[in-house]
């Protein structure tokens, strides 16, 4: 993928279109929690919400960064459970368990990083991969600590915020919780973006596309990879606390290998390296399976169906699919500096 | 004391053999097609099932069935690659053909559910229970014996094949260099194609052999994928001999690993090893000759 | 005159009777959700909760109960947190059942409960051991299975006291219900002043049990092994036990202890390597009550293979709700109530009487029973 594609794909440049998308997200998020009102579907939004900070921060990872992540549920879980012992057992305030646990997923990235930095390609994803099998196993078997199979119950969610003025809000309903975690989810999709945008986000499309080069180029590889890992897992750090926070229930089984599978699927379908693609992809892989919920035995067959064909016929994933939807119709492309 | 810990060192060969089983194919693939396959370990199943249906509900003989399940892994192959892989690796990404094999593997496993369901067969050959006293107080099952035998047997025919015959000089080139192996009038797809077949095979015969060991339920492959892959990166990517010492070391550990700790911990120690190698001696056991991912 | 008011009255009396039996055909259904994994491996629970459940189902619609009908829907619920969870509350915003029967898994029960007090819908369970799910006192929450501490401290006495055992190796799978069962085993024997050998907890996808029973066998005399994994590990580990001369099956002297997890019909497959199994069998399909009888016969009849224990739990809770019913019991609230004053009722799986916490505390749905050279069952009488 050349950069010029790249920029094209991570959507509008122009700062006025990318305002109207920002403003459309907002009043999308804002209106969701009134257009489904029951509890099976919020949840299925908040789920949706957590899926997304988790494809993006991998899609930062592996499509920005180029580095072949295969392990990212067990930042997912790292941040889950530190910030869960935290409170449970030092009675830290959720917010501070909340940053610790994401500086705790964030470490561990960067350590995955510093120590795989050598490796690239099948390597690095197998490292990753036994790294995941190492932190699972570690939930399980270290009973003392993360309580293992038994489970922790009765996880609270966020305390409730009290502004002078007005009625309390308890991220006990779900509309708030909704709130809270897809503002987060949108938060840091605003960061990754300016990120991406940011002479950052040129070394790093420097470094995935051609290492060698931009070695010689005086960039230092080693340090920026670290630093995308870094990044992408405290994302997935953050997604963890929530997601304690709002199921109430934690096990090690949550954040098995497969799960990471999942959410590379997300990216990838979504479409890898544009930032918006892991976006699509986690809402779709979201719902899909629960739309599914009524073929009953054949619900997964058509998961894994739909999965290798997104492969086959679409690599670039929906975004590519929808520039091409674009480009049949002959709508001109968004008037930037990267001419097709 | 001794004999424990001498039996349990003949555990740990035959753990090993069994990994080596299900490693062979996978290097093999990744060898030449230099990618990964997280399919292979439900080809693994499917043998292991085929195997038992020719047995049991067949009422064929347990060796004849080896042969069917590798028959029946290496139609599976051909058709996974003929649909899947080939067509992908026209587009010259490495990452999709590995998202293609999560995506079959979840069909194959969920269609396995379907078809099988998720109550364990009982899978038992004449051997799996026939015990031969060793002396010293220990012993083998003569169903491991025949995996170890089977197990030399293979990998000896297929170094044999490997160095001796042109197809298997062809893969080597291949592997080595497609390009210039395309330029020698090598056809590279339709020796992938062979690779794969030949690796799939493998796997199907592997599943007969380990069905009565295993714990049968279209699940069964996954218990020992994960692990495959590490060994094939401890002995080195694509590497024959390196993946048999990787797997036997694997299987030692494994059953040291039991007698003194909680078996729960082998994982951790077993990919602690893992990521030492990657951080040590990148290329495996071995050094390979080919210089790409360091 | 009379003529028309005859037919006047007819004609209202018919469209009484119309009115009345649609009314009958539209309102008098018990609706239950039937919550439990049919993905995944935990496929193994559902796919026996759902044999077991529709055969109840389709014995009593043929009568109904007071003029109800039953219906059950199912919802995957992966035997995990989130997706029980979600299935949860998928049953509860759209099918919007009476009652709910599930889960399997301890922790997926654990973390639905809280779900179903909120919805205030009872929730019956036969599957999770953990105690846990009963002790706090839930009002919603029912268990009509004896919980691990029923059964891990009545099984280690009794190896204790009626076995004589003084020496013992814990084996169970790392789950939540492995691990809780084998901690009260040797709470309960190390507490009455015998000994544990060696705490051994292994993986689901653990295959070859031979280093395992090589490491017991090296541990001396051991005098039992409480075992506790499912039938597919479970077989793995006999057969190995056996080849490493450990339990009586090899020509050892370790007898295994088991409890109801493993399905009648486990011997058959071990062979003779489960000489001497000592065991908590719930469901003894050689029970000689009428309701035991009917129930194998007609499981038989439908699925052409024998009835498990799960099959034979997932009946019986249909007939403790038809029981509830047959009471006065016609919604949410009234089921719970009903069920929780259930008193004299006896399913296939032994009777069924709650306390004050919604555990059922009869403990004749626990027999033990041993496995002798033939493979059949002795019945030990020890409840």
């Amino acid at each position: 993928m050349s950069s010029q594609d790249h920029a094209a794909l991570a959507g509008p440049t122009h700062r006025l279109s990318r305002g109207w998308w920002l403003l459309a997200a907002v009043v999308v998020i804002a209106l969701l929690p009134f257009v489904f009102q029951d509890s099976y579907w919020r949840t299925n939004l908040i789920v949706c919400a957590l899926n997304v900070m988790l494809a993006i921060g991998l899609n930062f990872i592996l499509g920005f960064a180029g580095q072949l992540n295969l392990g990212h549920s067990a930042f997912y879980g790292i941040g889950a459970y530190v910030s869960t012992l935290l409170i449970i057992k030092l009675g830290l305030p959720f917010w501070a368990a909340f940053v610790v646990g994401i500086a705790a997923a964030g470490v561990a990235g960067m350590a995955l990083s510093i120590f795989a930095v050598r490796l690239r390609g099948h390597y690095l994803a197998i490292a990753s991969l036994g790294f995941a099998v190492i932190v699972h196993q570690v939930l399980v078997n270290w009973i003392s600590m993360t309580q293992g199979p038994l489970g922790l119950y009765g996880i609270r969610p966020p305390p409730d915020i009290a502004l002078p003025g007005l009625p309390v809000i308890s991220f006990g309903n779900s509309a708030n919780m909704f709130y809270l975690v897809a503002g987060f989810a949108l938060l840091f999709y605003l960061l990754l973006d300016q990120l991406a945008r940011s002479p950052i986000g040129e070394t790093l499309t420097a470094i995935r596309e051609d290492e060698v080069s931009a070695s010689s180029l005086g960039i230092d590889c080693t340090a920026w990879k670290v630093f995308a890992f870094g990044v992408g897992s405290a994302v997935a750090g953050a997604a963890g606390a929530f997601y304690a926070s709002f199921v109430g229930t934690l096990v090690p089984d949550a954040f098995i290998i497969t799960e990471s599978f999942t959410i590379l699927a997300m990216v990838i379908v979504g479409g890898m390296g544009s930032l918006s693609g892991p976006v699509w992809g986690a809402i779709l892989l979201t719902v899909l399976p629960e739309v599914l919920r009524g073929f009953g035995d054949l619900r997964f067959i058509l998961y894994g169906a739909a999965l290798t064909l997104v492969v086959l016929f679409m690599p670039g994933g929906m975004v590519q699919a929808a520039q091409t939807l674009r480009a049949r119709i002959g709508r001109s492309t968004p008037a930037t500096g990267s001419g097709r | 004391m001794s004999s424990v810990l001498l039996q349990q060192t003949i555990n740990g060969i035959v753990f090993g053999s069994l990994y080596v089983l299900v490693a062979l194919g996978l290097t093999l693939i990744y060898g030449v097609l230099v990618q990964i396959n997280f399919a292979h370990a439900d080809v693994v199943t499917i043998g292991a099932f085929a195997a038992y249906f020719f047995t049991f509900t067949l009422g064929g003989n347990y060796l004849a069935s080896i042969a069917v399940a590798l028959v029946v892994g290496a139609a599976l192959g051909w058709l996974v690659n003929a649909t899947i892989f080939a067509p992908l690796r026209e587009r010259g990404s490495e990452l999709l053909p590995l998202i293609a094999t999560i995506g079959v593997s979840i069909l194959l496993q969920n269609a396995m559910l379907l078809w099988f369901g998720p109550i364990p067969y009982p899978f038992d050959s004449p051997y799996s229970n026939e015990v031969i006293r060793l002396g010293g107080g220990t012993f083998i099952t003569w169903q491991n014996l025949i995996i170890i035998i089977v197990s030399t047997l293979t990998i000896a025919l297929l170094y044999a094949f490997m160095k001796f015959t042109f197809m298997g000089k062809a893969l080597r080139a291949v592997a080595q260099d497609r390009e210039t192996a395309g330029l020698m009038g090598i056809n590279p797809s339709q020796l992938i194609m062979v690779t794969f077949v030949i690796a799939s095979a493998l796997a199907g015969m592997g599943g007969a052999m380990l069905g009565p060991i295993l714990v049968l339920t279209p699940f069964a492959g996954t218990s020992v994928i994960v692990k495959a892959f590490a060994i094939v990166i401890i002995g080195g990517f694509g590497n024959v001999e390196g993946t048999i010492i990787a797997g036997l070391l694997v299987g030692l550990i494994e059953s040291y690993a039991t007698q003194l700790v909680n078996p729960g911990l082998i994982d951790i120690i077993v990919f602690t090893l893992l990521l030492l190698m990657l951080a040590f001696r990148p290329t495996g056991l071995i050094a390979e000759k080919r210089e790409e991912n360091v | 005159m009379t003529k028309r008011a005859i037919a006047c009255l007819g004609m209202a009396a018919m469209f009484g009777l119309f009115a009345a039996t649609n009314v009958d055909a539209q309102d008098k259904v018990i609706k239950i959700g039937g919550l439990f994994p049919m993905s995944g491996p935990g496929a193994y629970f559902g796919a026996q909760d759902k044999q077991g459940i529709d055969l109840a189902i389709e014995q009593i619609n043929k009568t109904g109960v007071n003029g109800y009908k039953f219906e059950v829907q199912y919802e995957d619920s992966a035997c995990s947190p989130l997706p029980a969870t979600q299935a949860a509350k998928r049953l509860l915003d759209q099918y919007k059942p009476h009652i709910v029967i599930g889960e399997e898994c301890s922790d997926a029960t654990l973390a639905v409960m809280p779900v179903m007090e909120q919805a205030k819908v009872p929730l019956l369970n036969a599957g999770s051991s953990s105690i846990r799910v009963t002790e706090p006192g839930n009002p919603w929450t029912f268990r009509i299975m004896p919980n691990e501490v029923m059964q891990g401290v009545d099984i280690a006495t009794n190896a204790y006291k009626r076995l004589n055992a003084r020496t013992a190796v814990l084996l169970y799978e790392n789950t939540n219900a492995g691990i809780g069962n084998a901690k009260v085993f040797g709470d309960t024997f190390t507490k009455l002043g015998g000994k544990i050998l060696a705490d051994i907890g292994f993986g689901r996808d653990v295959n070859d049990f031979t280093a395992i029973a090589t490491r017991i066998a090296g541990l001396g005399k051991v005098d039992v092994i409480p075992t506790y994994t499912l039938e597919g590990q479970g077989l793995r580990i006999t057969q190995a036990l056996a080849q490493a001369s450990v339990t009586k099956g090899g020509g050892g002297q370790s007898i295994q202890l088991g409890t109801i997890w493993l399905p009648f019909g486990f011997e058959q497959k071990a062979g003779k390597a489960a000489l001497g199994y000592v065991r908590i069998v719930q469901f003894d399909p050689t029970d000689q009550r009428d309701v035991v009888k009917n129930f194998v016969q007609s499981f038989k009849a439908k699925y052409n293979q024998d009835p498990t224990h799960i099959n034979a739990h997932a009946f019986d809770q249909i007939l403790v709700i038809a029981d509830a019913v047959r009471r006065g019991a016609t919604d949410a609230q009234s089921i719970r109530d009903r069920m929780a004053a259930t008193k004299d009722f006896s399913g296939v799986t032994g009777s069924v009487e709650f306390d004050k916490t919604n555990q059922n505390i009869k403990m004749d749905t626990i027999h033990y029973m041993e496995t002798l050279p033939d493979l059949s069952w002795k019945a030990l009488g020890w409840n």
